[in-house]
């Protein structure tokens, strides 16, 4: 019953409510008029939108020795965990079987493990540094907690189901997943597909005034 | 002539081949009865003769000789590969044996051990406290990059305490808890989990020498510190400077006897680089003895930075901690934060940590 529950009825669930709600999320914000800028242009927008999407990827000078450990755990993170979503052998099985229809090449297993590792350690340190740093602790609000500990859950689940020897584990895996699907368009999660928007948008407001940022 | 001697060698051989048959089946369930199992419920079910080639295998297996050095007997194959030419290697029953006999046996009662002895001290001693309570006044003992080393250290080494004890000791505890099939369950997660997370416990470790070795180096001093119990034996406080000799010894022992886990973890969780099953032996006993040791020292760690000590969790939560407590602990230490005015009112302590002033939260000081 639970198996049935968890592979059919509350994956197509979870699934509706993350398309819809990513679709919903992004089609308010690209929709939403802002105010016209009436100011004479400076510069280019277009230009300074491509300009910030690429130069946020890279620390300021400035400021680059003070935020070395949640740069490199950020990208040890998200390149791991990128990796691991879409190369890991059992995921993209499961696209292919369940979602697309059609598969790629996936990364050897000791790549599979390396790159999971980076994304745990990356992770850990993350959520320790915003826990532990008094800036990072009053800037953190209840989502970021409860994303960090769901995307964590998640990683973890996934980890301990690698045998693929018992089917309650990889229930338990897919439930998580469920859980994350649910609580992804309403949470910072969703800086996954907005995060280039919003460097754009930026990007594009300095480039239009001339702002060299 | 000739044909009647055919005729009588005929007849003899016919006489000689009927007395044969005859003594053959006059003998064959002798024979039989002689090789069958005396004893019918000496044997499983099933099986109903002793093995003809048992004597064989047991010359292969050489089980009753003496050690040869450390390397099993090898016999010459054309099959390249480590340990190829070993067809059984008896040593590996020595080591299920120790393994079942020396750490499964043992390690429970080192832990419980260890436990006891801090609930007996707690229960006799309680909180260690600090003459005159805390002032609210702070110094800064860690930075967030040392506190973060340490917490991803301690997580790492948390899980893998937990998901290396359910592998070591879940056959003997959780299945009569829990049944074969959760047992099962348990030890593949765990098997997945521990190999996988055992990595990034030695990045902590390099990350916790780099940044705390400098100080953990033995002084002129410790050995005092050491000669009086470090203060818990008797009255009164020992000195100290940044760190203690116990909280240096501790250090100490968690880099190497966590480096000595480490390597032998990555002999074991990676079996084709060429080591023999001799060496993942090894590795297996270092492993594990490694951890018990550190889980149960890990032990008395916890207890004495929280509820063991007054003021210590401070240190690892917020990074400062309070000046009596530095004088109560580490007196040589300080001495120095006086000499250069390191001392954080209970304001500027609580403005740095975002919150409002409330003199009530922070002074314990008794008069």
């Amino acid at each position: 019953m639970i198996a049935y529950l968890i592979d059919g009825p509350l994956w197509y669930f979870s699934l509706a409510v993350f398309c819809i709600g990513v679709l919903w999320h992004l089609a308010r914000i690209i929709f939403t008029r802002g105010r016209t800028d009436l100011s004479v242009a400076r510069g280019s927008a277009g230009g300074g939108a491509i300009r910030n999407v690429f130069s946020r990827f890279i620390p300021h000078r400035e400021i680059a020795s003070q935020i070395g450990l949640p740069v490199v755990a950020g990208y040890m993170f998200h390149l791991g965990l990128f990796a691991v979503l879409f190369f890991a052998a059992p995921h993209v099985i499961f696209l292919e079987e369940n979602l697309l229809g059609f598969g790629w090449t996936p990364m050897p297993h000791w790549a599979f493990i390396v790159a999971s590792q980076f994304a745990f350690f990356g992770l850990i340190l993350l959520w320790l540094r915003r826990m532990l740093t008094s800036v990072g602790r009053l800037i953190s609000t209840t989502d970021d907690h409860v994303a960090a500990i769901l995307t964590f859950v998640v990683m973890l689940t996934g980890c301990l189901a690698l045998l693929k020897g018992f089917p309650e584990l990889r229930l338990l895996h897919r439930f998580t997943v469920e859980l994350l699907l649910i609580y992804f368009p309403f949470s910072c999660l969703m800086h996954t597909f907005t995060f280039i928007p919003s460097r754009a948008f930026t990007g594009a407001w300095f480039g239009r005034r001339g702002i060299d940022a | 002539m000739v044909g009647h001697f055919s005729k009588q060698i005929i007849y003899e051989a016919v006489k000689l081949s009927i007395i044969l048959l005859l003594a053959v089946c006059v003998t064959l369930p002798e024979v039989a009865s002689a090789n069958a199992p005396r004893q019918q419920k000496d044997f499983p079910q099933g099986v109903s003769a002793v093995s003809p080639g048992s004597d064989l295998w047991r010359d292969v297996r050489q089980r009753d000789l003496p050690l040869q050095g450390a390397v099993p007997l090898q016999g010459v194959t054309q099959v390249q590969g480590v340990e190829s030419g070993v067809l059984i290697n008896a040593q590996g029953d020595r080591w299920a044996r120790f393994r079942t006999e020396n750490p499964v046996r043992y390690a429970p009662m080192a832990l419980l051990g260890v436990i006891s002895i801090l609930v007996l001290f707690y229960a006799m001693r309680g909180k260690v406290g600090i003459d005159g309570g805390l002032s609210g006044r702070m110094v800064k003992r860690f930075t967030d990059y040392e506190r973060i080393v340490h917490w991803t250290l301690a997580i790492v080494f948390l899980w893998l305490a937990l998901t290396g004890l359910i592998l070591l000791l879940g056959r003997t505890l959780l299945i009569p808890l829990f049944g074969h099939h959760v047992f099962s369950l348990l030890a593949s997660a765990s098997k997945e989990g521990h190999n996988l997370i055992g990595p990034i416990f030695l990045v902590s470790l390099v990350m916790m020498v780099i940044s705390f070795a400098r100080r953990n180096i033995y002084e002129k001093g410790d050995l005092t510190w050491l000669l009086k119990g470090g203060g818990f034996i008797g009255k009164g406080h020992v000195s100290g400077g940044f760190f203690n000799m116990g909280e240096k010894s501790w250090y100490w022992m968690v880099i190497l006897i966590g480096f000595a886990i480490s390597i032998s973890g990555l002999i074991l969780v990676m079996p084709s680089l060429g080591q023999g099953r001799v060496i993942m032996a090894i590795s297996h006993v270092v492993h594990v003895f490694g951890a018990i040791v550190l889980i149960a020292v890990s032990l008395g760690h916890m207890y004495m930075g929280s509820i063991g000590t007054e003021g210590s969790i401070e240190a690892m939560k917020s990074g400062y901690v309070d000046i009596n407590w530095v004088e109560a602990h580490h007196d040589r230490w300080a001495k120095q934060v006086k000499e250069n005015n390191l001392i954080l009112s209970a304001e500027d302590f609580a403005r740095l940590q975002g919150r409002k002033f409330d003199p009530a939260d922070t002074v314990t000081e008794q008069s």
